[in-house]
């Protein structure tokens, strides 16, 4: 054997034998299948990301009017204008020097401008893009930790552009769950209840003249908790999710399934204060404005005792609870864009078909090959298998999942692997034809026909490197699996199958088996 | 084997006849993209719900419209899936569709999709519910494993994901007979029979696409399609010459426009994967340009003094067997796909199928006489220059 035939044969054992090890065994695992072949969920969600601008904005007027009257500044009132933008009224003209000084020094964030006897502030654009990313960020983070709570295996959650987050979990199939799992904003409360529960305001109100006392507000209870009605709880919490150490499910004395808590250090001291001065009041437990139970405090709870959320949950109810509590709340709402749940069953019948299909059209590719270019035909398919082999190879080693647009590519690309092989034996035909050798007639047929096979290949390639970078999810897939099996191809039915010629055809060979 | 000699046919000859043939194709297929049918825009593109259901009882495709036409929703396309009378998949879409915020529109869409849902049950499972039991084709796997734990602790994981997958396996559960034939014990059996009801149907998929991811997707997809055949252009125009880029834009064009008005005559819906399936005509045809191409270049300079047309008829005819043989084999992959690859991949192998063909086509009628058209332009007057 030729020297530079031995390198070859070495090149191309060691490129197939790490495909091998790539995609062996041929699995789940090696090869992921996309949703569209696997079933599962797609979600797009957007954070509106305004809800941090308005948290931001009223805690700076809180903290405004904490600073103002701290540091003896007379005003009327602080109002908000609209989202990060707030107005101070009625401050006196001789204290503006003053009052610039206070804002240079602890309103940093802050643009402002007097008009008057009003200051008018407004939140630094940079400050409110910082915001507005953070908040995505942390509801990616809240949003990952919830999934994993679920147990879901290989979840993929991912930003897409400036507010917008991709959930894609594969295998889930209740939608429903997973969609109010990740929705809701899971702000745990527990609030002092000054009165109720009542059937609607006005009897809760009956106490107060039916105004809503300053420091109290007016929430409901959650149905699906059991808990009718309206409550009037104290604005302030005494604990929030925040001060949570511990939490886990577990049952109440009836072997009901309930939710255990226990507190922080910081938390558990409130807690116990609070408690110790309101033994026979009621506290409310609140997710998200609404009352889940409002059980009585029958005596002062010690700060490492913690205790018991209950509220007819179910036990997968309950394990939500759990599993959101830990996560934490979302730093603003979610709203979905898009929501796709493939089932199972279409995934496995898609796959089902489409297997057979593919193995139909290969098989008959090979046969004709083979009846056509006899001896070159086997060439041909080997250089085929190898193709593929690579391919998968390589999908397992990026871990690109194969998905129906994929396919595509893959029937594109044998198309070409197939298209690249006839070039090169009717090229080999012309070659006898105008009376070459056999030996003459390969190594001419393989250097005609490669420019057009290198030119072509080439030029799609090109095509989905530019798919790939601008396109979405299918499009993305379909230019993934072209391009890997355009490069396998120009590596097989350029060099694999040249070195199985050399390997095969005699040097006095008479005829070429084309 | 040879499948013939190599012939000698005068292509180019029919060029205007070509021409104005080509010419007559892409302006119908504008006009009725533009003018009459228009183009179907799929789920993906923001219009509606794709529900995908199978149902316990074959049906007729008529009785699920009538049905949804009683209860007012009778602007949902029904199209049937496969011969088993089972599998549906339908659109659902707004009757009379109300000026909304994006955000409403994602929700009512959803809410249609679950009054067409709700419609379809009918009073079906009504008084099975009314009494607690649960719908065995529409149970997830963790609820049926703890109704099975709460009653056989132990063998509820491995019977619940039996049944299951045959659920998978089949799309619904029409006979709770199966039961047996998946080995379950007897006991478990009965436990089942007491404890749920066979819903009359499953829902397979459903996709909703709110407006602004469906703008999004189809802003991107355009991107994409446009960026990608600016690449091929320009690695083109550098291989070969920029009459060769022009030539293959034009025909790409072509391609493209073929498609979309073939799907805008047969009511296809375009969706994402579909424009996977034009690129994929696109790449077959601007494979079989380059070779013809690649081709003529070669010829160019073993056949001096001889006339581009010529040149290109005879590259053209040394081709053809090339041309046939390879259009032929895709062709019978293709069609291996329209057959046997299920409702999935019916609509794409059904492109491809024309695909193959139209390529051959414009690389025969519209590239080589680009080519030679732009150097009759442009080519004299460069020499005369010089």
């Amino acid at each position: 054997m030729k020297k530079n035939l031995q390198w070859k044969v070495v090149v191309t054992l060691v490129v197939i034998g790490v495909c091998i090890f790539l995609a062996y065994p041929f699995n789940d695992q090696k090869i992921k299948r996309g949703l569209d072949l696997k079933g599962g969920i797609h979600l797009t969600l957007q954070v509106m990301t305004d809800d941090s601008i308005n948290i931001e904005t009223d805690q700076e007027i809180a903290r405004l009017e904490e600073l103002l009257k701290k540091n003896a500044i007379t005003f009327q009132k602080v109002t908000k204008e609209g989202l990060g933008r707030i107005a101070i009224q009625g401050t006196l003209a001789d204290q503006e020097g003053k009052t610039r000084d206070l804002f240079d020094e602890y309103t940093r964030d802050w643009e402002y401008s007097f008009t008057g006897d009003r200051a008018n502030m407004s939140l630094k654009p940079l400050v409110v893009q910082a915001l507005r990313d953070q908040s995505v960020s942390q509801a990616k983070e809240t949003i990952d930790n919830r999934i994993n709570g679920l147990g879901v295996s290989e979840p993929l959650i991912q930003r897409q552009g400036a507010d917008k987050i991709i959930v894609e979990l594969p295998g889930v199939d209740d939608p429903e769950r997973v969609k109010e799992l990740i929705k809701v904003t899971a702000v745990l409360e527990w609030k002092l209840v000054k009165a109720g529960p009542a059937a609607d305001e006005a009897t809760l109100l009956q106490a107060t003249n039916g105004q809503v006392p300053e420091d109290a507000l007016v929430v409901k209870g959650d149905p699906k908790r059991g808990q009718g009605g309206y409550y009037l709880v104290d604005k302030v919490a005494v604990v929030t999710g925040k001060d949570l150490r511990t939490i886990r499910r577990t049952q109440d004395e009836w072997r009901n399934p309930a939710v255990a808590f226990s507190l922080n250090s910081d938390g558990g001291a409130r807690f116990e204060q609070v408690t110790a001065a309101n033994v026979g009041k009621q506290i409310a437990i609140m997710l998200d404005n609404k009352v889940q139970s409002a059980p009585v405090v029958e005596t002062r709870i010690s700060r490492t005792q913690g205790g018991v959320i209950r509220g007819r949950f179910t036990p997968q109810e309950a394990d939500d609870l759990v599993i959101i509590l830990k996560a934490g709340a979302l730093p603003a709402g979610i709203k979905y864009l898009e929501e796709r749940t493939i089932g199972p069953a279409l995934g496995a019948d898609s796959v089902r078909q489409g297997l057979i299909a593919g193995l139909v059209a290969i098989l008959a590719v090979m046969i004709f090959m083979i009846v056509f270019y006899k001896l070159a035909g086997i060439n041909a398919v080997i250089a085929l298998i190898l193709n593929v082999v690579i391919l998968f190879g390589a999908l397992a080693y990026f871990k690109a999942a194969l998905t129906l647009p994929g396919i595509a590519g893959i029937i594109l690309s044998i198309g070409m692997a197939v298209d690249a092989n006839v070039l090169i034996f009717e090229r080999m035909k012309e070659e006898v034809a105008i009376g070459k050798g056999v030996i003459s007639a390969v190594s001419q047929g393989f250097s005609r026909a490669f420019s057009a096979i290198f030119d072509s290949n080439l030029t799609t390639i090109i095509s989905a490197v530019f798919l790939f970078q601008f396109g979405t999810g299918p499009i993305r897939g379909y230019a993934v699996t072209l391009t890997i099996s355009l490069l396998a191809n120009l590596f097989t039915a350029v060099f694999v199958s040249h070195l199985l010629f050399d390997l095969t055809v005699r040097k006095t060979a008479k005829k070429l088996s084309v | 084997m040879q499948l013939f000699k190599t012939p000698n046919i005068q292509f180019l000859k029919y060029k205007y006849v070509a021409l104005a043939v080509t010419i007559a194709i892409v302006l119908a297929g504008v006009l009725n993209i533009t003018v009459f049918k228009g183009l179907k825009l799929g789920v993906d593109f923001g219009e509606g719900t794709l529900l995908r259901i199978m149902v316990k009882t074959p049906t007729a495709e008529g009785q699920i419209r009538d049905l949804l036409q009683t209860v007012g929703l009778g602007k949902s396309q029904v199209q049937k899936i496969g011969n088993s009378g089972r599998e549906f998949q339908i659109r659902a879409l707004e009757s009379n569709p109300t000026k909304s915020t994006q955000q409403d529109q994602l929700e009512s869409h959803e809410a249609l999709a679950d009054r067409i849902l709700a419609a379809l049950y009918g009073n079906e499972g009504a008084a099975e519910k009314a009494r607690g039991l649960v719908d065995l084709n529409a149970i997830d796997v963790k609820s049926l494993t703890s109704l099975l734990e709460s009653a056989y602790p132990g063998s509820g994981p491995e019977a619940a994901q039996r049944i299951l997958s045959y659920r998978t396996q089949t799309g619904i559960i029409t006979d709770y007979k199966i039961l047996d034939e998946l080995g379950l014990k007897p006991e478990i059996q009965t436990f089942l029979k007491d404890k749920t009801y066979l819903g009359s149907l499953t829902v397979l998929s459903r996709e909703t696409v709110g407006p602004q991811v469906g703008a999004d997707l189809r802003r991107k997809a355009v991107q994409a399609t446009i960026w990608s055949l600016i690449g091929m252009l320009i690695y083109i125009a550098l291989r070969f010459k920029i009459e060769n880029g022009v030539a293959a834009i034009f025909t790409l064009a072509q391609d493209v426009l073929i498609t979309m008005s073939l799907y805008s005559f047969t009511n296809r819906e375009i969706n994402l994967p579909i424009i996977a399936g034009i690129l994929t005509i696109v790449g077959f045809s601007i494979n079989d340009t380059i070779v013809i191409f690649d081709r003529v270049r070669e010829n160019q300079k073993l056949m001096r003094g001889k006339g581009l047309e010529d040149i290109m008829n005879a590259s053209i005819n040394q081709c053809l067997g090339r041309t046939i043989i390879t259009s032929g084999t895709v062709f019978l992959t293709v069609g291996a796909l329209f057959l046997f690859g299920g409702a999935v991949i019916n609509d794409f192998a059904f492109l491809m199928l024309i695909g193959t063909i139209e390529g051959v086509y414009s690389t025969v009628y519209l590239s080589c006489p680009v080519v030679l058209w732009w150097q009759q332009l442009f080519g004299p007057q460069k020499t005369a220059r010089r």
